[in-house]
Order: structure tokens, then C-alpha cells, then sequence
């Protein structure tokens, strides 16, 4: 899983590439750290390269979503391929996470 | 022992190689060096003798000359008195060892009328003794032969060419003539000493700086007055000795030898490689020395065979002194070696033998010491580790236990129900769990999966599954069971983990089935028929996310012989080495083929099969879970 976070001012661009599995997902969770502890008011996340997802995955955008949301923030995933929305949709994330 | 195996033999055998090669050089370069010098050496030293041996010879013809000149004025003075004329030449001959025969020989008809008048004196060839005789007669007509004819037209002193004399003497001879002149300076006779070629030739003969060197003596015309082929003597001259030689350098030599030059030719004598230096006597005679390189250089052969010997000797000694030198310092390496061994057998305490020197064999020392000690170090590390890996591994084992023990076993044995289902974990343990429970004629059944593997996982599985025990069976209906499961792992999760979970309830007199599906995969339908399909449910959000989370429930009736399959992601996302996933498609395939009365247990393995086959033995990287449930 590759993250390239650029900043434009308060708002960060993510752009995420390849599988989110168990293997990597500590690796993930450190990647996005200055996301959790930064102060951008928007993040905005490119998921168009993102091949997979798996429950671990999942518990990170969880965390993230809260993390964002209580500092008053906003977390948008844009473009997902339709099998990885599918692991969002059956899970029940989608209700709870910005997906455009 | 094999030289190539051996490392001091193999060096020793190089410092030899290199040693003999230097050595063969050197000794090329010195054996042409010295040849060159022992050449001209040579030459010099031929010079020398020629030249004594020339000085020497030439005493004997002035002595000679110098007797006879000496005495002229005697016969002169004493011509009248024929006994004094024989005394003198007797005289001569024994006053002087060199001279073998002396005459005073007069003109025909000067002395006293007579024809021939020729006192003379000799000494014998085999006898020694001494002869004194009148030797002209008819058959010895002495004015006609070349030592009185020649000095008498010439009128001064003359060396007769070598001649065999039969008048007297008996032997080979050359004789000095000086012409004898009245007071007017009449000619009236000649006066002569003879030497003995052989006298001369032994003479000659005994002049040899090197062991075959000859000398030899030769005339005016070429003859050879001395040789120390003895037949060469009066009968042969240098030039036909150079035509048998086919070598034009040696008449070459003859010509300048009797020009009466000095020098030095080198020239090929029969085929030997040769030198010759020549010069000449006062009375017009040559003398010359023959000496051959292979004469000159006999000693110098010698001494290189010689010295050969000693170097091959001293090139033996060194291989043998180099190999034990190099034995002797490379026995630590040997030393060294059988450490290394011994540790490679297993040893790693063996000592490691001490060094005395501080060069490279000390740092090899060091080398293998420290990492004698790195290896003990790594073993101890490793020892602890493995040590605490077990401990892990077994305390890992007692959990899977523990965990599997919590997933029932005992399935009901029912005409209406045949219900199996499976947890096989990726790790030890695992998050993935199923629970059923059967009241009456109602059965309660979940099956759920904790985002997660491992420890984690398994202790928010442990939370579930005894909430579902808990709530699940007290006749809710499932929304309501699922939200307060929900709930309860709500309380204290700070690490946001959650599960997605399927649970239902099936009566099983009527068919009527209320399920809730939080956010867990569509279950499969398989119809009466054999028609299968995904379950379609209201979707709710996995449990354990957030509190009081309104969840919706589904109310279907089904009938008897339709089976619901229940499973896990691990199903679904099963991969292979090249990241292909089972899928949805297969898997619903597969259910199309399940046959609609086979019991549940034999249901469940096939599938768990069929995802094992798929996968080709690549390692499992999430639990799976299967559930089967015939409504019969």
C-alpha cells in the first residue's frame, strides 16, 4: 500500500495504490499518522488505485473517521473501485465514512 | 603426500621455479659474459706464448748465426792447415747444443785444386756420437744444392728451406749458410751449421697453453719445418694442408704467414671451432699457434658442470628449507583449520590455538575468536529466544484450546435440522466465530468475523460470543439481539475493533425466518430446488462501531429443504500465490452444485476443500469460517 499525502494549505490530498491487507496494515497506520495528528481541516482521499481492503483496513478508516471528525474535520474516499466500495457498503461503512 | 594438495610444498615448488629461473638466467648471462672475456683471454695468452716461443727460437737461430759468424775469420786465418778446418766444425758442433752438424765448404778448385773440399762435421742421428768427414765427392756435388747455391748468388747469410740431408747427417735439417770472403771479398766457400728439424719441432712441441694446441714452424715457401704431425715435415706445406681443410681462411692465413705478418684468424679446423695467431721469425720463417675453443673452454666446461651440480644441490636445499619454513609458519593455519572443524561439528567451545607472532596469522587468530564468541553469543540469544517462542507457542496452543472449546461441538442430532460448521484460523487463534443454539423448536445461529486476526482478534471474538450467548437465545427478535451485542462491544472499545456478524432464528416448525446481517457478506440460499443465491438483507453497520446503532432485521419464511450456507470473508477472499480470490461467483457456482438432502457436515467440508484446492497450498492468510444449515 503506497500513501503520498500533499498538502494544499489546511486541506490534504491522499492518494492511495495497491492492497490494504493484514500484512501492511501497521505500516498503513503509521503512513496516515500525520494525518490523524494534523490539524487539516479536510482530507481528501484518491482510493482509484486501491485494490483491496481487508477488515483490518477497515478498522483504520474507522479510526481515522473518528479521529477527524472529532477535531471537526472532514474525511472524503473518492473514486473507489466498485469490489473495494462493495467491502464498505457490506460492512456497513458507508454510512459512516464520506464516499463520493 | 601430493605437491599439489600441499600449500608448502606448492609455495616451496614456486620459490624454486622462480630460483632456478634466475639462476638460469644469471648463469646464461655470466656463461656468455665470461665466454666472451674467456676468449679474448684466451687470444691474449696465445699471443704471449707465440710470441715467447718466437723470442725463444729466434735465441737459437742468432745463436747459431752468431756462432758461425763468429768463426769466419778463423777459417780464413787458418785455411792452409785442413786439420784446424775439421776442428772447427767439430768445434762448432759440440760447443753448441743446438747445432747438429757444421761444414766449411770451399769452390770447387779453390783449395789447394781440389774439386770438392768440404770438412764436416756431425753428430749421429741414433748414435750421438760425433763424425767428422770430408763430405764432397761426385755423388755428393755440394755446389749445386740450394744451401751453398742460393746464399752464394744471394751473396749474404742464408736459412736453407728444410731438406732431409743424405750427405751426412742423416736427418732432417735446416742449415744456416754464410758465404766466405777473401780480403778482396773473392767468394771462395760456405760456411754452415745445421739444426735438426726434429730438435726444432720438439722444441716447438713443448709451446702449449692449452692441452691440444700445436705449434708450428714454416718456411719461406711454406713447407712446414716443424708440425707435430711429424710426415707433415718436408713434405707438405700449408697450403696443401688449407686444400684438404676446404677452408679459405687458412690459405688465406698461409699467404699472410709467409708475407711474414702478424696476426690473428679464427678459422675451422676439421670442423673445430679454432684460433690461430702467427707471426714471424728474423730469418723469414712463420710460426704460428693453433688453438681450438673447445680446448680453451674445456676448463670453463668443467667448472659450469661443475657449478650446475652445486646450484641443482643448493636448488634442492632451498625447496626443502623453504618447505619447512613455510610448513613451520603456516601450522597455525593447519591449527586454525581443525578449530574451525571442530566448531563446525558442533563444538563451539573449541579452543582456538594461541599465536606468538603479531602479524596476519595474529588476525586470523582474532578473526575466528571473535566469531567463535558471536556464534556462542547468537546461541545463548537464540537459546533464550526459543525458549520464550515455546513458552509463547504453548500458552498460544492453550488459548486456541480455550478459544475452540467456546465454538459448540455438540451439533443437533434433529429430522428437521442438520446444521454443521467449522473455524479453521490462520494463526493459532483466530477472531472468526460461529454459535448456535437450539431451544425448544427454535434454533438461534451466528456466525461472525472480528476485523483483525491473532490475539486481538480472538478476545473481541470471546467478548461476541459470550454476548451473543447471553442475548441471543432469550426470544428477541434479531435486530434487537444484534444491537445489543453491538452495544456491549461498544463498552470500552478503545482500539475501534468491531465485527461483522450474520445472525438469525429459525423456527423450525414454521419456517419463519428473522435475521439481521451487520455488515457481514450476503449469505447463500440454496433452494429446495438446488437453486442458489445470495441473501439479500437490509444492510446494517458492523457491530461494535457505535452504540445504539438502529439495526433492521428480515422476516422470510423458507421451505423445508432449503439450506442456508454461512461463511466468512475468508471464503470469499481466499488467495491464491497470484493474489486471484475465490469469489463470490465461485462460490455461488459451487452451491448450484451441492445436492439438496446431503448433510450439512459433508457440506461444509467439500467447500472448505474446494477453497483449499483453490488456493494451491498458499498460506491461509485469514480465518475461515463455514456454516451449513438444512431446514429439513
Amino acid at each position: 500500500m503506497n500513501v503520498t499525502i500533499t498538502e494544499e494549505g489546511a486541506k490534504a490530498l491522499v492518494k492511495l495504490e495497491g492492497r490494504l491487507d493484514t500484512t501492511n496494515a501497521d505500516q498503513f497506520q503509521k503512513d496516515i499518522q500525520p494525518l490523524m495528528t494534523g490539524s487539516h481541516t479536510e482530507i481528501d482521499m484518491d482510493c482509484s488505485d486501491m485494490e483491496y481492503t481487508s477488515s483490518q483496513g477497515l478498522r483504520m478508516f474507522l479510526m481515522l473517521q473518528k479521529t477527524v471528525s472529532a477535531r471537526g474535520a472532514k474525511l472524503v474516499l473518492r473514486n473507489m473501485k466498485p469490489h473495494v466500495k462493495e467491502v464498505f457498503d457490506i460492512t456497513g461503512f458507508s454510512h459512516i465514512i464520506t464516499i463520493l | 603426500m601430493s605437491l599439489k594438495k600441499n600449500f608448502a610444498s606448492r609455495l616451496s615448488l614456486y620459490v624454486l621455479l622462480i630460483s632456478a629461473g634466475l639462476m638460469l638466467v644469471v648463469t646464461i648471462l655470466f656463461g656468455l659474459f665470461s665466454s666472451s672475456a674467456m676468449r679474448l683471454e684466451s687470444r691474449a695468452v696465445a699471443e704471449r706464448e707465440l710470441d715467447n716461443a718466437i723470442l725463444d727460437i729466434e735465441k737459437v737461430i742468432t745463436e747459431v748465426e752468431r756462432t758461425v759468424d763468429n768463426l769466419d775469420w778463423v777459417v780464413e786465418q787458418h785455411m792452409e792447415d785442413e786439420s784446424f778446418l775439421y776442428l772447427v766444425t767439430r768445434e762448432i758442433v759440440t760447443a753448441n747444443p743446438n747445432i747438429i752438424g757444421s761444414a766449411v765448404a770451399f769452390e770447387p778448385g779453390f783449395y789447394k785444386g781440389r774439386q770438392y773440399f768440404s770438412p764436416y762435421t756431425y753428430i749421429g742421428d741414433q748414435t750421438h756420437e760425433v763424425h767428422s768427414i770430408q763430405m764432397g765427392n761426385e755423388n755428393y756435388d755440394y755446389p749445386v744444392l740450394d744451401w751453398y747455391q742460393i746464399p752464394k748468388l744471394l751473396n749474404r747469410p742464408y736459412w736453407s728451406e728444410p731438406y732431409f740431408d743424405d750427405g751426412g747427417g742423416g736427418q732432417a735439417m735446416s742449415t744456416y749458410s754464410m758465404p766466405l770472403h777473401d780480403d778482396e771479398g773473392n767468394f771462395y766457400g760456405i760456411m754452415t751449421a745445421d739444426i735438426s728439424l726434429a730438435w726444432l719441432s720438439d722444441r716447438v712441441d713443448a709451446i702449449k697453453p692449452y692441452p691440444h694446441s700445436f705449434t708450428m714452424l714454416i718456411g719461406r715457401n711454406g713447407s712446414f719445418i716443424a708440425h707435430p704431425d711429424e710426415n707433415k715435415v718436408l713434405n707438405e706445406t700449408i697450403f696443401t694442408v688449407a686444400m684438404e681443410m676446404f677452408d679459405t681462411t687458412a690459405v688465406q692465413i698461409g699467404r699472410e704467414m709467409l708475407a711474414g705478418a702478424k696476426g690473428m684468424q679464427r678459422f675451422s679446423n676439421r670442423g673445430e671451432d679454432s684460433f690461430m695467431v702467427y707471426g714471424p721469425l728474423s730469418n723469414g720463417w712463420s710460426m704460428a699457434l693453433v688453438c681450438s675453443y673447445a680446448d680453451v673452454f674445456r676448463n670453463a666446461r668443467i667448472m659450469n658442470i661443475v657449478l650446475g651440480a652445486l646450484l641443482f644441490l643448493g636448488l634442492i636445499g632451498l625447496f626443502i628449507g623453504c618447505r619447512r619454513i613455510i610448513r613451520q609458519l603456516t601450522l597455525p593455519i593447519v591449527e586454525f583449520s581443525n578449530s574451525a572443524m571442530t566448531m563446525a561439528k558442533g563444538n563451539f567451545k573449541a579452543a582456538i590455538p594461541e599465536v606468538e607472532t603479531k602479524d596476519e596469522l595474529l588476525k586470523l587468530r582474532n578473526s575466528l575468536s571473535y566469531m567463535q564468541q558471536s556464534i556462542n553469543e547468537y546461541i545463548e540469544e537464540l537459546k533464550s529466544t526459543t525458549a520464550s517462542n515455546e513458552r509463547y507457542e504453548s500458552e498460544l496452543n492453550i488459548a486456541r484450546d480455550i478459544q475452540m472449546s467456546m465454538l459448540p461441538q455438540d451439533f443437533p442430532q434433529r429430522d428437521d435440522l442438520s446444521l454443521y460448521a467449522m473455524v479453521q484460523p490462520a494463526k493459532e487463534v483466530g477472531g472468526d466465530l460461529y454459535d448456535f443454539v437450539v431451544v425448544g423448536d427454535t434454533v438461534y445461529f451466528l456466525v461472525g468475523d472480528v476485523s483483525g486476526k491473532g490475539v486481538p482478534a480472538a478476545l473481541f471474538m470471546a467478548i461476541a460470543r459470550a454476548a451473543f450467548r447471553f442475548i441471543g437465545a432469550l426470544g428477541l427478535p434479531m435486530k434487537e439481539v444484534v444491537q445489543r451485542v453491538s452495544d456491549c462491544l461498544c463498552d470500552g472499545n478503545t482500539s475501534e475493533m468491531f465485527v461483522t456478524l450474520f445472525a438469525g432464528r429459525l423456527d423450525l416448525k414454521t419456517g419463519q425466518l428473522d435475521y439481521c446481517n451487520g455488515g457481514h457478506n450476503p449469505i447463500v440460499v440454496i433452494d429446495p430446488d438446488g437453486k442458489a443465491s445470495f441473501l439479500q438483507a437490509k444492510p446494517n453497520l458492523a457491530a461494535g462501531l457505535f452504540p445504539g446503532f438502529p439495526y433492521q432485521d428480515e422476516i422470510i419464511t423458507l421451505k423445508r429443504g432449503t439450506r442456508l450456507v454461512l461463511y466468512t470473508d475468508g471464503v470469499t477472499e481466499a488467495e491464491r500465490v497470484d493474489k486471484l480470490q475465490y469469489g463470490e461467483e465461485q462460490l455461488l457456482a459451487w452451491a448450484q452444485r451441492v445436492s439438496p438432502d446431503t448433510p450439512s457436515n459433508v457440506v461444509v467440508s467439500d467447500l472448505f476443500t474446494q477453497v483449499k484446492h483453490f488456493t494451491r497450498g498458499a498460506d491461509q492468510n485469514d480465518d475461515i469460517t463455514i456454516m451449513s444449515l438444512l431446514f429439513k
